[in-house]
């Protein structure tokens, strides 16, 4: 419901005082401070409005969480609600969207009224583009804004200007979301996969822990060379190591190592489980213990041996008692697991004290 | 006896519980115009106020009936000649135009609809407030709701086109969950989706290929659970390798995603999730409720996402919720999945169950 969340918190943090204002009556008038010279008309008072009757809002005896509108504002409104009833398909209600939209950019039906309008009155969609990309980079946390972009570049087939605009997004906020996701369909969508490593690469120098740049790596990859030809794999397997040591307590980079072996076979990948012993001595974190933990799980499932299942409990200790000691009950019932599943009783098929049933059909130990 | 400073100590971390039952009780009456975004979204911010109450054991400080009657008003029921059947459910707010009517039949209106996650907070919230959903006309609801879902499994918000992704799967299984009707979607395609947002490090994104996210990968692992097909699609691997993930985001309290600063929030988002994968015992009980309270805002009452920062209904019922998976006391428990009080879970049950009931009786 992350939509209901940055919306609430774009409103949260509008506010200037420590309280909500209750304003009962609710009429604020347009002030000096902003129209010292009363320059500003209500659409009420203006005579090319004057055929077009003013719907109001009707929450009926009883409004819950009413909103208390200017006056500005419920005209505004109102004059959109009248166009809306009628469907009225002209200039000057093209003109009042814009105007709706920068009191409140999150009212969905004002930018489909304008989408309809868009394309009923043949304005210029370049312009649109202009006008769409000025209102993102004001509220680049909003659901329509982008979907309103979207659908624009989709009916220019033009994705030209995309690539540069949301990196130009990024470059104020590395982890936007919704930047990231329309960058992914416009990649997918008029497949602009060439570049994109390079640029994966550049914002990782900038900062190896952004986890969306991490993430965009695996898309960029998973589309064009996927990780099937060990050369591509031992790169990425190396690449990941090396941003390691360079920033060990990186969850990121690990978890994109484990996400691209974990189905390739993590502990029989050459050389691997040396390298993450080796980097344990100088770059230890609780993301490397619980990649070993899982190394060794991938091996215990090839071939159970005792020796490995007890570097694994050691592990599930260590970070239970001192790496990583937030998660201690969840290492504690880890470690109880991979004894259930693996362990001697394992054989015997006995449940254990938390009522962990071992899985039928246990490997022979060898 | 305590120290001045152990007091004061003390007084820091404590739950101010009337605070919170006061500022959901103004969030439902008036707010000022600098929430003018929410607009559109009015139902759900009820919701958040309500449940909000609901889980304080305080819902007596309202007039629920008054409450029935507005989320009444915003259900888009059929015109005479069911010419809208698709476009049928709840609006967020009385944003249109549409004059104040609690029956139908509905007002042929060229931009009228239902929007999937009123219809969702609509049923949800009129639950809480007690009522048997009686005029509710089901049969348009669930149309409406088909009419949503795309081919790839996901669903839009609303019939003019919206965005699509797995929020709103989550809103339409709690629509056919409450409504004990699946006809709403098809449950094979979602499942697909859902499977197909699944990243490589195991957490959910909001499609496929996305980042993963708390918030996504709960509507990711409460859909399938509100379906019942939580086991059938994933396989034990998956899950232990999502629960690793979910495991992995505690850094006081909780965040979304590696490497992003905790919030609020996700103490219910990730907290339900751990909760629906019998893991959230294993959590740090301690940390998280810290990280909650430290969030409270002991003046103005609520939570917000971060410490000295504002509050917002969605943070206060959120970490009210969150809060009630680690049994804080006096609150009531929550569905984890259904995201109300198991109370008004139990109200659905009794209701549902005269439904079944009925619809064994012939006429």
């Amino acid at each position: 419901m992350s939509g209901l969340e940055e919306t609430s918190n774009e409103s949260s943090e509008l506010k200037e005082d420590n309280d909500f204002d209750v304003e009962v009556e609710g009429h604020v008038e347009v002030d000096y401070a902003s129209d010292p010279f009363r320059l500003y008309m209500f659409y009420r008072d203006r005579k090319e409005w004057a055929d077009l009757e003013p719907v109001p809002q009707d929450d009926g005896p009883n409004p819950v969480v009413k909103i208390a509108y200017s006056e500005k504002f419920s005209d505004v409104y109102d004059y959109f609600r009248a166009l809306l009833k009628k469907d009225e398909r002209s200039d000057r209600a093209f003109a009042l969207t814009a105007e709706a939209i920068e009191l409140n950019a999150a009212n969905y039906t004002v930018w489909h009224y304008r989408r309809v309008l868009l394309q009923a009155l043949q304005k210029d969609l370049r312009e649109e583009m202009r006008y769409i990309t000025d209102i993102i980079e004001e509220q680049p946390k909003n659901y329509q804004v982008w979907h309103h972009r979207r659908m624009v570049v989709e009916w220019l087939n033009d994705p030209s200007e995309e690539l540069e605009f949301i990196a130009d997004i990024l470059s104020q906020d590395a982890k936007n979301y919704h930047a990231w996701q329309h960058r992914q369909w416009v990649i997918q969508e008029y497949k602009l996969w060439d570049n994109e490593l390079e640029f994966v690469e550049k914002l990782l120098e900038e900062d190896v822990r952004n986890n969306s740049v991490w993430n965009q790596r695996h898309f960029v990859i998973s589309h064009t060379t996927g990780y099937s030809s060990p050369a591509i794999l031992d790169r990425e397997v190396q690449y990941c190591l090396n941003q390691i040591r360079k920033a060990p307590h990186n969850e990121s980079a690990w978890n994109y190592l484990k996400g691209i072996l974990q189905d390739r076979g993590m502990s029989s990948h050459p050389g691997l489980l040396e390298q993450v012993l080796e980097l344990k001595e100088t770059h230890c974190s609780p993301y490397l213990l619980a990649f070993l933990v899982d190394c060794y799980e991938d091996a215990l499932e090839n071939n159970n041996q005792k020796e490995t299942l007890n570097r694994a409990l050691e592990v599930c200790e260590y970070l239970a008692q001192e790496k990583d000691t937030i998660r201690k009950e969840y290492w504690l019932f880890l470690q109880r697991s991979l004894e259930s599943r693996f362990g001697p009783s394992a054989a015997s098929g006995e449940p254990l004290a938390d009522g962990t049933e071992p899985p039928a059909g246990q490997q022979e130990l060898s | 006896m305590l120290s001045p400073l152990q007091l004061e100590e003390f007084e820091q971390i404590d739950f101010l519980r009337d605070r919170h039952v006061r500022f959901f009780q103004r969030t439902l009456q008036v707010l000022p115009e600098r929430y003018a975004s929410l607009e559109t979204t009015r139902l759900t911010v009820m919701f958040f106020a309500v449940s909000g109450l609901d889980v304080l054991d305080a819902l007596d400080v309202i007039d629920r009936n008054n409450m029935i009657e507005w989320i009444y008003s915003l259900q888009v029921l059929p015109t005479e000649d069911q010419s809208n059947l698709s476009r049928c459910g709840f609006r967020g707010s009385s944003h249109i135009g549409i004059p104040y009517s609690v029956k139908g039949p509905g007002v042929l209106h060229p931009y009228d609809s239902g929007h999937v996650a009123m219809t969702y907070t609509g049923l949800t919230s009129l639950l809480i407030l007690g009522d048997d959903l009686s005029r509710v006309n089901k049969q348009a609801c669930l149309a409406g709701l088909k009419a949503l879902q795309l081919e790839d499994g996901s669903f839009c918000a609303v019939p003019e086109g919206s965005e699509n992704d797995i929020r709103f799967i989550y809103c339409a299984a709690c629509i056919c969950y409450m409504l004990d009707d699946w006809s709403g979607m098809d449950i094979q395609k979602a499942i697909e989706y859902i499977r197909g947002s699944m990243s490589y490090d195991n957490g959910f994104g909001q499609g496929a290929g996305l980042e993963s996210h708390g918030g996504w990968t709960f509507c990711a692992i409460a859909s399938l659970c509100l379906m019942g097909r939580l086991e059938e699609a994933l396989s034990q691997r998956e899950l232990d390798r999502i629960r690793r993930w979910c495991i992995m985001r505690q850094q006081s309290g909780f965040h979304g995603r590696p490497n992003k600063p905790v919030d609020t929030c996700y103490s219910f988002w990730v907290g339900a999730t751990l909760e629906l994968l019998d893991v959230f015992q294993y959590t740090n009980y301690e940390k998280n409720r810290n990280y909650i309270l430290s969030t409270q805002d002991r003046l103005v009452g609520g939570f917000a996402k971060w410490p000295d920062s504002h509050p917002d209904p969605l943070h206060a019922y959120l970490g009210l919720c969150g809060l009630s998976l680690i049994g804080e006391p006096n609150l009531r428990k929550v569905h984890p999945a259904l995201n109300i009080t198991q109370r008004a879970f139990q109200h659905l049950q009794q209701l549902q169950q005269t439904w079944r009931d009925n619809a064994g009786t012939c006429t």
